[in-house]
């Protein structure tokens, strides 16, 4: 087994080798199901997630989830609804997590209200957008991570939105009881450090200092949180700069493709 | 067209990243992946102040601080390297030789690899831990290279590889890298790096790689002090060892594989739990496992394979025709293997022929009679899960010693006898017999392997003369793990820095008076043993109008001096309590505090923290509360003056009635209790009585009992059950308890039979109440000391009591078993005990005095704490029992008594004999009676043994014999210890 959280203070640097600023490798991809209105593929170091976007539909025609976090909603505007399904396997434990899990629901509602913070739903009154995503493997910053693959894939079903909902976890070197003054913040935690340390969750709206969603679930000085808030959010400014790429190479690759015509929509992004 | 390639492939990144693959079994015996990544970089500094290129790239924390580089740019020099050397240890070389690293005279600047140190961690964390206080001192400069990030210095797994191949193969890689590295530094002398290790293959392999390695003891030679260093190198399979001169000879049987360990305990075939010696035979140990109501037994040393007490060991359980009766014989290990050969091992087999001859008659009498209602499952050691080796204090065998030796210098072999009786005679190699001969010396154990009968281990170092004062003092120091160093610069920093003229401040607005009650005008006074400068607590009481009566217990305020979480407060956590020995006392928190800041000393203004009772004159509880105070004591007592004045009727001032109501008060509390199924439990318990210029022990009295000892007892455990109740209100997860398990009632089985038998009394023990009641039944009208004898007795069949965190135990296991007790906490001694300071700061945060501190309120924190002050509280009990022992010892010098004694223990050779007058107990053997040894006939269902031939006694279980009590410097253990003679039977 490899040394714990500990060790940070001998040389600086966490228990995969990063410094405490760094992200992990973020890899993603969109369109990665065609037939679905909107899907994407990401991960953020050995946390893999999946999602397909279906929608906006009219009621009628309602597919997908029944049971996920609804945001939005009201009549006069489409309604996000969000399914999670984590794999058995993606965990060391290979617990089984049932539908009902009130971890998962939580998840669920709180990726529905950070999405319907940016979608333009009021264009799609009286319908819904369900977007489900899947858990291949976890390895901390679930949360993240799954805010991160619903933007790409609402991008990819062509679905109106303020800017991208980018997301990241923050924590901090020392534990909570041992109430370290000195401690630094990190970035972008793993499996591992999640639970030996006190960590974070925040979303932010773009490149702004907008914060859409902020979790705190761990026990944590109030005096370290403003470091800790301030990683996150410049890391939340990195992901959607990697996010961005992903998209811009996407739509870079179907216009020379030919998949797409180059036409007004495109013609406002950067082709070169 | 959109196939999810695998990442990592595509990615431009990836070359720098890569993941490593760890497998785990978990507790409940299932195997678990874990996968993880590994990001490779280049900005890792070699921290060598030569290098200006690693100082470029120097990491930076949050706050811009960057590391100062730690190997210095002219080290040492040795008579092979003299531009000066770098040190890159093995896990093996860190694994064996500690010790050679915490030396002062060599081994600066040091490369820990990080694979180095997750193996050691993994291996074992005591080492981590030194290892890592080494890389935090600033002189050794002990440098923690984190290898495996280092892209240069990263090494996959090789198919077919194995791990611990894999892992000497980085080491080699960072070894080589160092050395590549530095000498792009261009300096003028370049110092070398050094690869230590004692595995014999790294070193060749390190060789064909054209890396400079050398073992440990070539290294050392190599030093200006060598001689006296490689002492401290242990054997090693590597190594030359005596095995490679006896092929073949295996003695033990081998471990099994821990995955067959785990398969068997999964499947209930084989059991785990840890493993401890009888004290009176060294060939008998026991284990305590889940499935089994009784202990387990281990006999001889066949099935001990090489098992030491308190390792935690597999066992596998004998076929029932195996299974035994526990010994009632006395197997010392001295008088056995008296007349070993440390070196050649002489004899065919495992189990010598005078062993084998005990382990008969032991086996003869298990045959002659019907034991199989009495018969005891046996067990056999399979495998040792962790071992829970340490240093040992101990002495060279005079015995075992060769006449070439004790002139010569070349290396020899000896045995050392551990001062714990319950470990085995540890065989030494060693240069300086001559000189370590009649001293107490440190030693640790390396292995044991299956061709070696004893352990072998090394020498630490020497803690000077058998017998002087201060090496025995620190010899019972290191044997019980005192931490008795003197505290270091960090905590005294946190002392306040006005000294000893800090005052209780003049002005009410100050901030060490908020919401403090001002209660210097109570006639508050302090009642403790003679010479007490630590006075945690001091008591008041005054009459109300209602005809009630308030009283205040009020304790020293320790926790407005020690704040959580600073270096004092880590080091008295560390500490955990003080410890008092005869003639010294290991203080848990500085003098400055503990004897006169914070002691309630009198006429003098000081903070505390009061709970305060209105009581009716009955002892009812109507009211209490909590508050921080101020007081000023009027006056400290001893308990012997309190007892004075209460006596004296003369005696009318207000103090002295205040005295006599709450003595009055106590006896109605103790009454309480002891009608709730409180034990009233004894141990014998003596002073000694030291002159007072030389402090050499003249006297020995037992303590004797005043009422003014239960008055304040009776009022402290009032205190703690009241904030006991308090702080779990406030915090029913983590409030720190204590609580006492009740006995399982086998373990009474053994005393209830005796009483039976011999004296026709019965023991009920279903309750605290049922027993204490029977207990009180058992006198025997003609001797008044029988019932304490019996007590005594019954006060080793219970569980020791132990802190906890509330919220690891359901509510019904807080029980305090001995007082009877709910609920119940330490709060009334945080001077010296780190449990009450933890109460103080819960109870401060319950009565929103302050806000609760993380370091009180984190679980796993207090957990980690209880698990701490368990083992110490129990440690600073063994010492301070040890260091009494040794100094009735040193005060029976020279000196010939007879005395009154209680046979407590009786076995088919010999009895073991407590002596009131003196509190000790001591083993007469058969052969002690007479020359020749007189034949005996032992009847172990009437506990008599009756012996005939050159001597004719007969002595039963309980009698009261007369003995003549002398001391006696113990050769093979180099104690000096008491013996007792037998006189005759009453
Ligand atoms: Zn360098």
């Amino acid at each position: 087994m490899p040394l714990d959280t500990s060790a940070y203070s001998l040389a600086l640097l966490r228990v995969d080798g990063r410094r405490w600023n760094e992200l992990r490798r973020v890899h993603a991809q969109i369109r990665t199901q065609a037939a679905a209105d909107g899907s994407s593929y990401l991960e953020m170091g050995h946390t893999k997630v999946m999602c397909v976007v279906t929608g906006p539909s009219e009621p009628g025609a309602r597919r997908g989830g029944t049971t996920g976090g609804a945001g939005g909603g009201g009549n006069n505007a489409a309604e996000v609804s969000v399914t999670v399904v984590v794999a058995g396997f993606s965990s060391v434990d290979r617990k089984r997590r049932g539908r009902g899990d009130k971890r998962n629901l939580e998840l669920q509602s709180t990726i529905s209200n950070a999405l319907a913070a940016s979608l333009h739903t009021h264009l799609y009154p009286h319908s819904t957008i369900s977007i489900s995503l899947h858990v291949l493997s976890q390895d901390g910053s679930l949360l993240a991570a799954l805010i991160n693959a619903a933007t790409l894939a609402c991008v990819d079903a062509g679905i109106p939105m303020t800017d991208y909902v980018v997301a990241c976890t923050a924590g901090s070197t020392s534990t909570y009881a041992a109430n370290d003054e000195d401690a630094d913040p990190l970035l972008d935690l793993n499996h591992q450090e999640e639970q030996e340390l006190p960590s974070l969750t925040v979303a932010t709206l773009g490149a702004t200092d907008r914060v859409a969603v902020l979790v705190c679930e761990s026990r944590v000085q109030a005096s370290r949180l403003e470091g800790m808030l301030a990683v996150g959010v410049d890391g939340c400014k990195q992901v959607r700069e990697i996010l961005d790429r992903v998209v811009r190479d996407k739509g870079r690759k179907m216009v020379s493709e030919g998949t797409v015509e180059r036409g007004i929509g495109l013609e406002s992004m950067d082709l070169d | 067209m959109a196939s999810l390639k695998r990442s990592v492939e595509s990615d431009p990144l990836a070359a720098s990243i890569s993941s490593k693959v760890y497998v785990r079994s978990t507790k409940s015996g299932k195997v678990q992946k874990i996968v993880r990544e590994v990001y490779l970089r280049q900005d890792i500094p070699c921290s060598s102040k030569l290098c200006h290129a690693c100082a470029a790239t120097t990491p930076r924390d949050a706050s811009g601080r960057a590391i100062p580089p730690v190997l210095s740019e002219a080290p040492a020099g040795t008579k092979l390297l003299p531009h000066g050397h770098y040190l890159v240890p093995d896990t093996n070389a860190f694994l064996s030789a500690m010790d050679l690293f915490e030396q002062e005279s060599a081994f600066y600047d040091v490369v820990v690899l990080q694979i180095v140190l997750e193996e050691l961690k993994n291996r074992s964390l005591p080492l981590y831990n030194r290892l890592i206080g080494l890389t935090k001192s600033e002189d050794k400069r002990f440098y923690v290279f984190f290898n495996e990030f280092r892209l240069e210095t990263h090494v996959p797994r090789l198919d077919g590889e194995t791990v611990n191949d894999r892992n000497d193969r980085a080491v080699r890689k960072a070894v080589a890298w160092y050395g590549k590295h530095l000498k792009q530094t261009k300096a003028k002398k370049v110092p070398a790096v050094v690869m230590l290790s004692n595995d014999r293959d790294n070193l060749r392999k390190a060789k064909d790689e054209g890396i400079l390695a050398y073992s440990l003891a070539d290294y050392v030679k190599q030093l200006k002090d060598g001689e006296r260093l490689l002492d401290m190198i242990p054997e090693t399979e590597d190594g030359e060892s005596v095995k490679d001169r006896r092929p073949g000879q295996l003695f033990y049987d081998e471990y099994y594989s821990m995955s067959k360990m785990m398969t068997g305990i999964k499947s209930g075939l084989l059991h785990q739990g840890t493993f401890n010696v009888s004290p009176y035979n060294y060939l008998e140990g026991s284990i305590r496992v889940p499935a089994f109501p009784k202990a387990l037994l281990i006999l001889g040393r066949e099935n001990i394979n090489r098992s030491v007490d308190g390792d935690l060991v597999v066992v596998q359980v004998l076929p029932k025709d195996q299974w035994k009766e526990p010994s009632t014989q006395v197997i010392e290990e001295d008088a056995i293997t008296k007349n070993e050969n440390p070196d050649t091992e002489e004899g065919s087999g495992l189990v010598s022929e005078k062993e084998r001859k005990a382990l008969q008659e032991e086996v003869k009498r298990t045959h002659s009679k019907t034991t199989e209602g009495h018969a005891q499952p046996t067990a056999k050691v399979v495998g040792v899960i962790k071992r829970n080796w340490r240093q040992y204090v101990g002495h060279i065998d005079q015995s075992s010693v060769s006449q070439s030796s004790q002139q010569g210098r070349k290396q020899d072999s000896v045995f050392v006898v551990p001062m714990d009786k319950k470990i085995p005679k540890i065989r030494l190699r060693t240069r300086q017999v001559a000189e370590l001969v009649g001293k107490r010396i440190l030693v640790t154990i390396d292995a044991w392997d299956r061709g070696s009968r004893h352990p072998t281990g090394h020498f630490v170092r020497s803690l000077g003369e058998l017998e002087t004062k201060a090496a025995e003092t620190e010899a019972l120091l290191l044997e019980y793990d005192v931490q008795y160093r003197p505290f270091p610069k960090t905590v005294l920093d946190c002392l306040p820095k006005e000294g000893h003229d800090w005052k209780v401040p003049t002005s009410i607005e100050d901030p060490g008076w908020r919401d403090r009650e001002d209660l210097r005008g109570l006639g508050i006074c302090s009642i403790d043993p003679i010479g007490c400068q630590d006075i945690d607590d001091a008591l008041h009481a005054r009459p109300l109008e209602n005809g009630n009566i308030e009283v205040g217990v009020h304790i020293a305020d320790v926790s407005h001096f020690v704040r959580p979480n600073n270096a004092m407060d880590t080091e008295a956590s560390i500490r955990g309590t003080t410890v008092y020995l005869v003639d010294k006392r290991i203080d848990m928190l500085p003098m400055l505090l503990g004897t006169d800041l914070c002691s309630l000393k009198p006429y003098v203004e000081r903070f505390a923290f009061s709970v305060l009772w209105e009581l009716t004159p009955e002892a009812d509880v109507i009211n209490m509360r909590f508050t921080k105070s101020v007081i000023k004591s009027r006056e400290a007592f001893s308990y012997e003056q309190a007892q004075l004045r209460v006596d004296d009727a003369s005696q009318q001032d207000d103090l002295t009635k205040s005295i006599r109501t709450l003595m009055s008060l106590s006896r109605h509390l103790k009454q309480k209790r002891m009608d709730a199924g409180a034990l009233s439990l004894s141990s014998p318990e003596v002073k000694v009585q030291m002159e007072s210029e030389t402090s050499d022990p003249i006297d020995v009295k037992t303590k004797q009992h005043l009422d003014t000892m239960s008055l304040v007892e009776e009022f402290m455990l009032l205190a703690n059950v009241s904030v006991a109740r308090k702080i779990y209100d406030a915090f029913p997860q983590t409030a720190l308890l204590r609580r006492h398990g009740e006995p399982p009632a086998t373990n009474f089985d053994e005393l209830a039979n005796q009483l039976r038998v011999k004296k026709n009394l019965t023991l009920h023990v279903d309750s605290s109440r049922a027993l204490a009641d029977s207990l009180d039944t058992c006198v025997d009208p003609s001797e008044p000391f029988f019932n304490t004898l019996i007590r005594i007795m019954a006060t080793r069949c219970m569980m020791a009591a132990e802190y906890f965190c509330a919220g690891t135990q359901a509510y019904p296991e807080f029980r305090h078993y001995g007082l009877a007790s709910e609920i119940y906490t330490h709060f009334t001694s945080p001077i010296r005990r780190y449990a009450d300071l933890v109460a103080h700061r819960q109870l401060a945060a319950a009565i929103d005095y302050e806000p609760v501190h993380p370091a009180v309120r984190s679980r796993g924190r207090l957990e980690a704490v209880c698990k701490n002050i368990n083992v110490r509280h129990r440690n600073a009990q063994l010492a301070g029992r040890a260091s009494i022992a040794y100094y009735v010892g040193q005060a029976l010098r020279g000196r010939e008594t007879e005395e009154d004694g209680f046979v407590m223990k009786i076995f088919s050779n010999g009895f073991v004999v407590l002596v009131p007058r003196f509190g000790i107990e001591s083993l007469i053997r058969l052969r002690d009676l007479a020359e020749p040894e007189p034949e005996a006939t032992f009847d172990a269902e009437t506990y008599t043994l009756e012996t005939k031939g050159s001597r004719e006694v007969k002595v039963e279980l309980f009698q009261k014999v007369r003995v003549k009590v002398t001391d006696q410097k113990d050769e093979t253990t180099g104690k000096r210890g008491v013996r007792m003679e037998f006189v005759k039977a009453y």
